[in-house]
């Protein structure tokens, strides 16, 4: 009893002492120190002395796909020709103008020390985040792999523009060398240059502090707000690591800077992104740092703020201590054994955030001054496992990034116990993200009458699922209702193969992971080139809705804005555009007449450049048990005679959670939008139906719950 | 510096390993009813967005807004949306629309109708929220489907283009209908309804470009309703051209509820029997009916 007292306090005690080092409290702009610069290391470099987190780091997406991934190129493109490549990065020897006030525009979003204008952070706005490194050594003419646009605005020269893995690529001795036609393959003999690799070893390790001054709310999130400092001293997750051979690097000392590393700000530092949009009309925000007033921006990757307002930012959760974002995607998740515990009325059991192998962080024998001898510790992976993976062949990875990179569904597992295979451990970790129950669902059905199936959803994330570019990954509840012999008398989230003649597929193929859900038909227009005669400035840039109509399984503007319980269950945030009085929906009515909005007027649309409007509501809050229901309409005694069918009860009821990367529909405005018949007038060869048949996959099935209605006269 | 005892350590180390017990088995005592740290002040919570002009939002869910009590119309209709989707408190959710809609009306002139683009950062008195009225209007369409009805044609007001509201105008007209005491009022009721579908309809045209679109019909549920009507009306070939139309809009979309699809097929067979049998002074009663 005494040592339950005594242990009970020492439990307070150190949950308390404990508090200090998850602080997410942002220390501020950093104190510069004096150590020697280091150029930017290739992953290469640091590979002998530290194999296993290169391995892991090289099957993730941050390294190396994210950066040659068709549609990351794809969407960027599309960007640049909606807002006439005000994407493309400035430097310091831009003799660039802002499109706002016609001022000076010589920095972008990595090197701006604080934002004045918006085309300060549309400048290099998305590779800033997945290259932020190079986007600074670009300053040096010398260094810099993506260049600065001859034209934009209206000077904009879609036809002329590369996609930004084009500049990826290097001969044998270095030097930069283009595909000859503009998105051909890498020309003979090239290699991926530093910038093919994207987020490796020395971007985070070279990071000082959060800057402050570049957050819009002044606390370290979003836009690649992280001081980075290209130098010897590395920082680790650990102090008094063991002197460096031959003095590559040096550990850092600094306990705040160790701190931050360790921190979910420090990854929220790039996880949360908000769009420069000066015409906002909802969600806008103005940025707190005083200079940065003028700066509108709006919420689209929100996934650190849900991570900062939810339960495991506090210590009320199932664990009872705060869960960082390197608990679940940097440490032995979800292979690290199981924990069970309540939600709501619901029994969970789930994997185990925070559990940490124990290992050697660098490699015995080679890495240390004098064979210092290593001791074994809690050590992260790097495997940074998320919800991606490529949609790219092994071939052309290897290609245009690196050419070890591992296949995707590479077999066996690592020494820690981590399928090798990208894809494996992308699946597991969706498994242990959401958990659904239908306990609650009516127990009787009438035949003639409706019924009430309650499905109770539970994310089990640390921020609301899915998460990241949540506006277009896609996770979906599909719910049949079915009688005893198996006749389906209710659908939702389900898919139908069918033709896509605006992409070439003339037919159904037989896949269902091209297929959009049912609740809504959209075609966006993709733009077209300038009409004959006419200069190429003169394009059409598109991102309007050229088809959209509500479908069968229309749920997610039914249960949102009238209440109503039925159609498909979707998670998935929603970018959407409001039309004002006299604008266009570039869309046509019955007559052909163009259709113009006489009163203010929204709707979802598919690119965050054309959206002046986010709602980041629609996925599933984190470990919040959310209802959602479905009244189904059972068929009257008449209709089942017309069918020749007799219900035989019980009815069953199945639920399942499936996954889909992005909407197909997406996938098809980018196919077209860089194709021939888009803006540029020639095809960047980034998408198509065959990759989305060849890669995009449905993971289907990753939580789901069953139950049985009784059937009664 | 003292060493410590041998024993003094193996006795930490017990207490750790002790420790570490307690800290990985408190985890299945856990329960909670879904709490979140609770978003103390309006100001400055992520999750309580600057209101944009038009209140287009859809619901935050509630627990994220720190809304003790609602202070105008939005807040009011968030508690409702809150009480309806999470407590399947409909009493309660609708004394908050009700609540809002006497914040946020056009009869009493808290609100108004926005028809221009001009202005829009100083809207006074507040733009009408058609959330708060499809809410309203889709709880009450069962016990008043006039009020339905009315709510609805509000929400056309705010915005003519909006999908869905003149579906479910066309659904309240036909509960109205149901329940009308004379047949002309029923008859009446049943045209409105079959009107407020075609303007349902005449929104989502099909596109009719085969290089863009297979579908020759969009729209399912409202071909579906239109057919359903119009049997009820006993005009049969209006009724046959939109199960017609219900089986185009379905080739490639199915429906939620599949059995409808071979059940069409069944019905336009048996309309077209019906009509056969129906006498000619009887089909011209439905010529001068609503199209």
């Amino acid at each position: 009893m005494r040592f339950g007292a005594l242990a009970h306090a020492l439990l307070v005690l150190l949950s308390v002492c404990s508090a200090p080092l998850f602080s997410q409290t942002p220390v501020g702009n950093s104190r510069r120190f004096s150590i020697r610069e280091q150029p930017y290391q290739p992953a290469e470099r640091c590979l002998p002395c530290h194999r296993r987190q290169y391995d892991e780091l090289n099957s993730s997406v941050k390294s190396g796909y994210r950066n040659v991934s068709p549609l990351f190129n794809a969407l960027e493109l599309a960007g640049n020709f909606l807002n006439g490549g005000l994407l493309r990065p400035v430097y310091g020897d831009s003799i660039s103008r802002t499109t706002t006030t016609g001022e000076p525009l010589t920095s972008n979003i990595v090197s701006t020390p604080v934002f004045t204008d918006v085309t300060q952070v549309a400048a290099g706005f998305c590779i800033g985040c997945h290259n932020p490194h190079m986007v600074l050594l670009g300053e040096d003419p010398e260094k810099r792999e993506v260049p600065q646009l001859d034209g934009v605005g209206p000077d904009f020269r879609p036809d002329l523009i590369r996609p930004l893995r084009d500049y990826h690529l290097v001969d044998a001795g270095g030097r930069q060398i283009l595909a000859i036609e503009i998105g051909g393959p890498p020309p003979p003999g090239a290699k991926p240059s530093l910038g093919a690799s994207g987020i490796t070893c020395d971007v985070c390790h070279n990071v000082i502090a959060p800057d402050l001054d570049r957050s819009p709310a002044r606390d370290g999130l979003a836009n690649g707000s992280l001081e980075l400092m290209p130098s010897l001293s590395k920082v680790g997750s650990f102090r008094f690591a063991a002197p460096v051979k031959d003095t590559f690097h040096v550990s850092s000392q600094d306990p705040e800077r160790i701190a931050y590393l360790r921190s979910s700000t420090f990854c929220g530092g790039c996880h949360d992104v908000r769009v420069p949009g000066g015409g906002s009309l909802t969600h806008k925000e103005v940025s707190r740092n005083p200079p940065s007033e003028g700066v509108n921006l709006y919420r689209l990757e929100n996934l650190s703020t849900e991570w900062l307002t939810g339960a495991y930012n506090s210590t009320n959760n199932p664990f009872g201590r705060v869960v960082r974002c390197q608990d679940c995607h940097m440490s032995q998740f979800p292979y690290g054994g199981d924990s069970t515990y309540k939600v709501g009325g619901i029994d969970i059991t789930s994997p185990t955030p925070g559990v940490f192998a124990t290992n050697f962080t660098a490699v015995p024998g080679i890495s240390t001054d004098l064979n210092f001898p290593l001791q074994k510790r809690p050590v992260s992976n790097h495997y940074f496992t998320g919800v991606d993976v490529p949609i790219l062949s092994t071939e052309e990875l290897r290609a245009r990034s690196r050419p070890d990179y591992p296949d995707v569904h590479e077999p066996g597992a690592d020494e820690h116990g981590f399928p090798k295979s990208l894809a494996s451990r992308r699946e597991d970790l969706l498994k242990a993200s959401v958990r659904l129950s239908l306990d609650t669902t009516d127990d009787n059905a009438k035949v003639g009458d409706s019924f009430m199936v309650r499905l109770t959803a539970v994310a089990l994330t640390g921020h609301r699922f899915p998460a990241g570019f949540s506006q277009e990954r896609t996770a979906y509840v599909e719910l049949t209702v079915k009688d005893n012999r198996g006749f389906l008398l209710y659908q939702s989230g389900y898919l139908v193969d069918k033709p896509h003649p605006e992409t070439g597929e003339m037919e159904p193929d037989g896949n269902l992971s091209d297929e959009d859900l049912e609740h809504l038909q959209v075609i966006v227009d993709p733009g077209r080139p300038a009409p004959p005669g006419e200069p190429p400035q003169a394009y059409q840039p598109g991102h309007t809705n050229q088809v959209f109509a509500l479908g069968p399984d229309n749920g997610p503007e039914a249960r949102i804005f009238a209440g109503e319980p039925n159609g498909v269950v979707l998670w998935r945030n929603e970018l959407t555009r409001v039309f004002l009085p006299g604008q266009a929906l570039g869309r046509a009515d019955d007559n052909g007449e163009p259709i113009t909005v006489r009163r203010p007027h929204f709707e979802e649309i598919f690119s965050a450049g054309f959206a002046n409007s986010v709602d980041n509501y629609r996925t599933l809050p984190p470990l919040r048990p959310t209802i959602y229901r479905y009244a189904i309409k059972l068929p009257k005694k008449k209709e089942l005679e017309m069918l020749g069918v007799e219900l035989e009860g019980p009815l069953h009821v199945r639920a399942q959670v499936n996954f889909l990367h992005f909407p197909p529909l997406f996938l098809r405005f980018l196919t077209r939008t860089t194709s021939a018949d888009g803006p540029a007038g020639h095809d960047f060869h980034l998408v198509d139906e065959k990759l989305m048949d060849d890669f995009l996959v449905n993971v289907k099935d990753i939580a789901n719950a069953e139950t049985i209605v009784n059937l009664v006269n | 510096m003292k060493t410590p005892k041998p024993n003094l350590l193996i006795a930490c180390c017990v207490l750790g390993a002790l420790l570490s017990v307690i800290l990985l088995t408190q985890d299945a005592g856990f329960s909670q009813s879904g709490t979140q740290p609770p978003a103390v002040t309006r100001e400055g919570n992520p999750n309580y967005l600057p209101r944009n002009p038009f209140y287009f939002e859809g619901k935050v869910d509630y627990e994220l807004l720190g809304i003790d009590q609602p202070a105008d119309a939005w807040e009011f209709m968030q508690r409702g949306i809150h009480k309806q989707d999470d407590l399947e408190d409909y009493e309660g959710a609708k004394q908050d629309y009700r609540a809002a809609l006497e914040l946020n009306s056009l009869q009493n002139g808290t609100c108004q109708i926005v028809d221009s683009a001009e202005n829009l950062a100083d809207l006074d008195p507040a733009p009408c929220i058609f959330t708060l009225r499809l809410r309203l209007g889709y709880l009450v369409i069962h016990d008043d489907p006039h009020e339905s009805v009315r709510l609805f044609k509000e929400v056309l007001e705010i915005d003519p283009m909006r999908l869905e509201v003149n579906f479910l105008i066309a659904e309240a007209y036909e509960i109205a209908a149901e329940e009308a005491e004379t047949e002309a009022e029923k008859e009446e009721l049943y045209d409105k309804a079959i009107e407020a579908a075609h303007a349902e309809l005449a929104l989502t045209p099909p596109v009719n470009d085969p290089s863009l679109s297979p579908d020759e019909a969009n729209n399912a549920h409202a071909h579906w309703l239109l057919a359903e009507l119009y049997e009820k009306q006993e005009s049969y070939d209006e009724a046959i051209a939109a199960f017609q139309s219900y089986l185009k809009a379905t080739r490639w979309h199915s429906d939620v509820l599949p059995w409808r699809i071979p059940l069409a097929e069944k019905k336009i067979e048996e309309l077209a029997e019906a009509k056969a049998a129906q006498s000619p002074a009887r089909r011209m009663v439905h010529r001068g009916r609503v199209r």
